[in-house]
């Protein structure tokens, strides 16, 4: 027994039709087609795009909330900062994205013109939830449609409202969208939400979170040690009277500092403690 | 059976839709001038006291020289703790009030949250100000939530929003200034907010001609909302008995002790 497009790829295409070339088979054309297994491939294909891609970070922390994303420098010539990927939507809501910029943009651009419309009709600014909400429709809304592709990024939204506090939603190609206290996405994800689940950033400050994200993210980035990569931070916190802001730019450069020599000791410290082992082992051999 | 007092109406079908039968009563269609408007003539009021708001109306709809409706409700529902009072023409208004519930109820499921008094106000706002020219509605929004507690906003003609402590509006409120100014005062009790607006609804009433009837009162608190009304013969200045209304207090007003004397007729 055959289905239907299992017919049609014998009939198109003859018994070349069953040469098996990658996991979809057939089934990954178009977003609007569902796999025997239930899988939408192109959705699939499309989170990849951000599996290999910078890593974004967001914290909930006890008095606000904290992004971060580590950008690679392509390039040598161009104007630091012009590399945009931390904007604010509102004044008291933060996006970061990741995956393919130019469709994060898009994204972003479609936050701002949501959080008007809602400010315009309903005198109140919009509240995280309703924005990560609207976005994660919107972007679900490209995953059902043949002539769409899904955007091929992650996005974290970080605010303040007067109703849910400080909140933090990641939204993913799919459309998936859930309310985090502390969250990871790109390359360095593993590494960045275990760092974050040992971290407990409930309990810290924004200050003393802020110098801790900064390590993560050198973390995340030390298999790539060779590139060369800059971080772009921002928060939400009383020192900005509760406004979505990028971290001055001497703090931040203090903490990467901070961040970088710290990590150095762990790494001499763990370093040390091996080489200790080893010359107790020694010295339980030549006591004799 | 007694002889009849008016001649025979016709049964000509041209003629039928001149007389209404309304109970007991044939109303002659014709000697109406249909010409003016429904309008919530009016007096309404709000005003915020301790611990909650509460809301007043009178409960005459006219249209011209015909009351339409001596026992009507100008106390529209929002939401669950947010209420507007309508006054201008009933049709502008009430739809008004009907868009806003809907949006207000749309906000409310995506917010999961109780809506702000302050967006059902700039709903109302948003359709008085951009259709100023076409309607004839004046409304005042009020009502409780979490956030700012018991809050009055007026929304008068031309689509101004302002938010107030005490509001009144409608053709009867030009009466009641006087007294209102006077009388009014900051964190009053639920008692004397309701004693202080059924003496200002009833002076009003009392001298414009466009309200009358009742009086609706409404209370809105963080914990609920109950309603009550003050029927023609318990209000402080009896209309319809002329000698009476000499007396410009009732002995239980007397003694809540409002403290003026305006003296006797």
């Amino acid at each position: 027994q055959m289905c239907i497009r299992d017919r049609y790829q014998r009939r198109v295409h003859g018994d070349q039709g069953f040469v098996i070339k990658m996991a979809g088979s057939g089934y990954d054309y178009d977003v609007s087609t569902l796999s025997p297994e239930g899988k939408i491939y192109q959705v699939e294909y499309a989170m990849k795009a951000t599996e290999n891609s910078s890593t974004i970070l967001g914290m909930v922390c006890k008095d606000g909330v904290l992004l971060g994303t580590e950008k690679l420098i392509v390039s040598e010539m161009m104007v630091s900062g012009s590399d945009r990927r931390v904007y604010s939507v509102t004044k008291q809501i933060g996006m970061v994205i990741t995956g393919l910029l130019p469709d994060g943009r898009c994204l972003i651009d479609r936050a701002k013109e949501e959080s008007a419309s809602f400010q315009k009709q309903y005198g109140i600014p919009i509240t995280g939830k309703v924005l990560a909400d609207r976005i994660a429709q919107f972007m679900h809304m490209n995953t059902i449609y043949l002539w769409a592709r899904p955007y091929g990024c992650n996005i974290i939204i970080a605010a303040f409202d007067e109703f849910g506090g400080p909140t933090l939603h990641l939204i993913d190609p799919s459309g998936q969208c859930f309310g985090y206290f502390g969250c990871a996405a790109g390359k360095g994800r593993q590494i960045a939400r275990n760092e974050i689940e040992k971290l407990g950033a409930k309990n810290l400050t924004c200050k003393e979170a802020a110098f801790n994200m900064a390590k993560i993210l050198h973390k995340c980035h030390e298999e790539m040690k060779e590139k060369k990569f800059e971080l772009e931070m921002s928060w939400i916190c009383p020192e900005t009277g509760m406004t979505h802001q990028m971290l001055p730019k001497d703090m931040q450069k203090e903490m990467e500092i901070r961040a970088q020599e710290t990590l150095e000791k762990e790494a001499m410290a763990d370093v040390q403690s091996q080489i200790m082992k080893n010359i107790n082992i020694c010295l339980l051999y030549t006591s004799d | 059976r007694p002889p009849r007092s008016t001649p025979k109406p016709s049964s000509a079908a041209s003629d039928v839709y001149k007389r209404q039968v309304h109970g007991d009563y044939l109303i002659d269609m014709e000697s109406i001038d249909w010409s003016q408007p429904i309008r919530d003539g009016t007096t309404i009021m709000a005003v915020v006291y301790d611990g909650g708001v509460m809301l007043g109306a009178d409960s005459r709809t006219t249209g011209g020289a015909l009351i339409y409706n001596r026992v009507s409700d100008k106390i529209e529902p929002i939401h669950k703790r947010i209420f507007c009072l309508r006054s201008g023409a009933s049709a502008h208004t009430q739809k008004i009030a009907q868009l806003c519930r809907l949006y207000i109820g749309q906000l409310g499921s995506e917010l999961e949250e109780t809506p702000p008094v302050y967006s059902a106000a700039k709903i109302i706002q948003s359709f008085i100000y951009n259709y100023k020219s076409f309607l004839s509605a004046a409304m005042i929004c009020a009502g409780w939530d979490p956030i700012k507690g018991p809050q009055i906003y007026t929304i008068p003609l031309g689509g101004t929003l302002v938010r107030e402590n005490i509001a009144t509006g409608g053709s009867g409120s030009a009466y009641m200034s006087g007294f209102c100014d006077t009388h009014y005062k900051a964190g009053m009790t639920r008692k004397e907010c309701r004693d202080f607006m059924i003496q200002s609804i009833s002076l009003a009433m009392f001298r414009d001609s466009s309200s009358g009837g009742i009086i609706r009162l409404l209370d809105i608190t963080k914990d609920g909302v109950s309603r009550e009304y003050i029927s023609h013969d318990q209000l402080p200045l009896k209309q319809n008995n002329y000698s009476q209304s000499c007396l410009l207090y009732t002995s239980d007003a007397a003694d809540e002790g409002l403290g003026v004397d305006l003296g006797g007729r």
